[in-house]
C-alpha cells in the first residue's frame, strides 16, 4: 500500500462523506422486524457467497484510522468465478506499478468480503447481526447489515449490492463508535452477462488448532484475547517461528513469535512508543502493525482491527523482561527433568 | 590271666567297661611287663597330645576363600561412615576401643592413636588425615555442584541471539490468511 497525495486523500475522504450520508439515511431507516433475531446473517452468508461466483470489477478505496491520522490507497479489483480476485494497488506515481496479487476473498488482502461460516458464526456469537433496511453505494441499491455489539453501539456495517450480491462498502467501528477502518467501491461494475462459472466449493473442514501439542513444545500463547478474540490457528513455521491467528469473526490478528532478543537497529522505517511501561515499534500502514519483545522472544503482529481492541490485545500478550541466569538455569532443569521422566 | 596283650591301648584310651577294667588292674598289680607296657603307652599318648595341630595348606587355604567369593547378599551398610561419638554411645566398647558391631564392615581397630602414649607416631587414623579427608569431601562437593550447574547452563539454551522479524514474510503471510480456512483454501501468490 502506498501513501496517497493530500490532494486524493482529499477527494476519496468527499466520496466517502457522500457514501456516508447515503449510508447514514439507511441506518437512520426504521429497524427490520426481525431485527433482535440476527436477520442479517443470512445476507452476510449471501454475500460471501456471491463474492466467489459473481464476475465483478471495480476501483475501491480504503482507509484506516489510528489515533496519528489516517492512512488510505485506492486499489483495483477484479473478480472472476473460477479464477479468483486479483488487487492492483493504484499508484499515483506513474512511473511505478502496482503489484497484481491473486487473494483469496476470505483474507484480509481480499477485504474478508467472503467470510467462511465458522467465521459468521464466531461473528453472530460474539455480536447480533441485523437488517438495517436499504441504502445506495456508487448509485446501487444495497442492503444494509449492522453488526451491534451487547451494549447497542455497531461493530460493523456492511453494504450489499441488491443485484449481485456482493459487498459493496465494509465500515468496521472501534468501542467508541468511531470508524476504524473502511473500504467502499467508488467504481463497481458487474459483469452477471458473463458466462457464470461456477465456484469451487471448497469442501475442506476447517480443524481447531492443536493447543496441547505447540504447549508441549514449549510454546505458551493465551487463547484468547481482549474483544472477544479468540484463536483460530496455531502453527509453527519451518524457520522455528510461531503463527497465531486471532479474530473476533470481524478482524483478524495474526501474531509472529520467534525466539531471540530484538535487534532495534535493524527495524528501518519503524518507530517506537511506550505503552503501559513497555516499549513498543509501529509502523504507520493501512493496517496495524506492532513489533515487541519479551522473555526472549520477539512478537511481531498485524491487523485491522480498531486500534482499542489492538491496544487491549497487546497488552494482554506476553510483556517479560529478558531471561537472565537463573531462567537459563531452570530451562535446563526442565529439559533434564524431561529426559529422566518415564512419562513423557 | 595271661598278660593284658592288646587290651593295653584300651585301659589306657578308658575304653574298657567296668569288669574287663577291674581284672585289668588286677593283673597289673602282679604282672610287671604288663604293667611297664601300661606305663609305657600312656607316655607315648600323651607326648602325641602335646605335639601342635599339622598346618593349613595355603593353596587349599585360598581355594576355600575363592569358593566363598560370589556368595549371597551382603548384609546392609549400617554406617559406611561411622560416627564416633554416636558409635560410642550405641555401640559395645571395650578399654576405650569401640567393638564392630553384627554388620560391620571392617575389624577393630585396635592400632595406637596418633600421638598417644609416650608421643610415639603410629599406623592409625590421627586428626590431620581426617581433616584431609573432609577437605576432599568438600572439594569433591563443590566440583560436583559446579558440573551439574554447567550442565543445566548448556542444556538451558545459548542466549537468545537477536533477530530482525522478516517484516514483509510475515506481512504477506497474515494478508493470505483466511480466517477459519484450511492452508489449502487460500490462494498462493502467482
Amino acid at each position: 500500500m502506498s501513501r496517497l497525495p493530500t490532494a486524493a486523500v482529499a477527494s476519496a475522504a468527499v466520496l466517502l462523506l457522500v457514501l456516508a450520508v447515503t449510508g447514514g439515511s439507511a441506518h437512520a431507516a426504521a429497524p427490520d422486524d426481525n431485527e433482535t433475531d440476527d436477520s442479517g446473517l443470512a445476507l452476510l452468508r449471501q454475500a460471501a457467497g456471491a463474492a466467489r461466483a459473481e464476475s465483478y470489477y471495480g476501483t475501491q478505496f480504503v482507509t484506516s484510522w489510528s489515533p496519528h491520522g489516517s492512512v488510505s490507497s485506492l486499489i483495483e479489483i477484479t473478480s472472476t468465478p473460477g479464477l479468483g480476485m486479483t488487487v492492483r494497488p493504484t499508484v499515483t506515481d506513474p512511473e511505478a506499478s502496482g503489484t497484481l496479487e491473486r487473494v483469496d476473498p476470505a483474507s484480509p488482502a481480499g477485504g474478508l468480503v467472503a467470510p467462511q461460516d465458522e467465521m459468521i458464526d464466531v461473528m453472530a456469537r460474539n455480536y447480533q447481526v441485523v437488517a438495517a433496511g436499504g441504502g445506495q453505494v456508487c448509485g446501487r441499491p444495497s442492503s444494509v447489515v449492522h453488526v451491534v455489539r451487547p451494549g447497542g453501539a455497531d461493530a460493523a456495517r456492511y453494504w450489499i449490492d441488491d443485484a449481485s450480491g456482493v459487498i459493496l462498502r465494509r465500515e468496521i467501528l472501534d468501542g467508541r463508535g468511531r470508524l476504524a477502518s473502511a473500504s467502499a467501491f467508488i467504481d463497481f461494475r458487474s459483469t452477471a452477462a458473463a458466462p457464470k462459472i461456477a465456484a469451487a466449493t471448497d469442501t475442506s473442514v476447517y480443524a481447531a488448532p492443536d493447543v496441547l501439542a505447540l504447549q508441549a513444545k514449549g510454546w505458551t500463547f493465551p487463547s484468547v484475547l481482549p474483544g472477544r478474540l479468540e484463536l483460530f490457528s496455531a502453527s509453527e513455521a519451518e524457520g522455528g517461528y510461531l503463527r497465531l491467528g486471532y479474530s473476533d469473526g470481524l478482524s483478524v490478528i495474526s501474531v509472529f513469535v520467534q525466539p531471540g532478543t530484538l535487534d532495534e537497529e535493524g527495524l528501518g522505517g519503524w518507530r517506537s512508543e511506550r505503552r503501559g511501561g513497555h516499549t513498543i515499534w509501529v509502523r504507520d500502514s493501512v493496517e496495524q502493525e506492532l513489533i515487541w519483545a519479551s522473555g526472549g522472544h520477539v512478537y511481531t503482529v498485524f491487523t485491522d482491527a480498531p486500534a482499542d481492541m489492538v491496544d487491549a490485545a497487546v497488552a494482554a500478550l506476553p510483556h517479560d523482561p529478558e531471561p537472565g541466569v537463573w531462567e537459563r538455569l531452570g530451562r535446563g532443569a526442565q529439559a533434564v527433568f524431561a529426559w529422566v521422566n518415564p512419562f513423557e | 590271666m595271661s598278660h593284658l596283650g592288646e587290651r593295653v591301648s584300651a585301659l589306657v584310651d578308658g575304653e574298657l567297661n567296668h569288669h574287663e577294667r577291674e581284672r585289668a588292674l588286677a593283673h597289673l598289680t602282679f604282672c610287671a611287663d604288663c604293667r611297664s607296657e601300661v606305663e609305657a603307652m600312656r607316655a607315648l599318648k600323651g607326648r602325641l597330645r602335646a605335639l601342635p595341630g599339622p598346618s593349613m595348606p595355603t593353596d587349599l587355604t585360598m581355594s576355600l576363600l575363592r569358593m566363598g567369593e560370589p556368595g549371597g547378599p551382603l548384609p546392609p551398610r549400617m554406617r559406611p561412615f561411622p560416627d564416633g561419638s554416636s558409635q560410642e554411645k550405641s555401640a559395645p566398647a571395650f578399654g576405650g576401643v569401640s567393638l564392630p558391631g553384627p554388620y560391620s564392615f571392617a575389624p577393630v581397630d585396635n592400632r595406637p592413636r596418633r600421638g598417644v602414649g609416650f608421643g610415639l607416631t603410629g599406623p592409625g587414623r590421627g586428626q590431620r588425615s581426617s581433616t584431609r579427608r573432609k577437605v576432599g569431601y568438600v572439594a569433591a562437593g563443590v566440583a560436583s555442584a559446579a558440573v551439574a550447574i554447567g550442565t543445566l547452563f548448556v542444556v538451558g539454551g545459548s542466549d537468545p541471539k537477536p533477530v530482525v522479524p522478516p517484516v514483509e514474510m510475515f506481512k504477506q503471510q497474515h494478508n493470505t490468511t483466511v480466517p477459519y480456512g484450511t492452508p489449502a483454501s487460500a490462494v498462493p501468490r502467482p
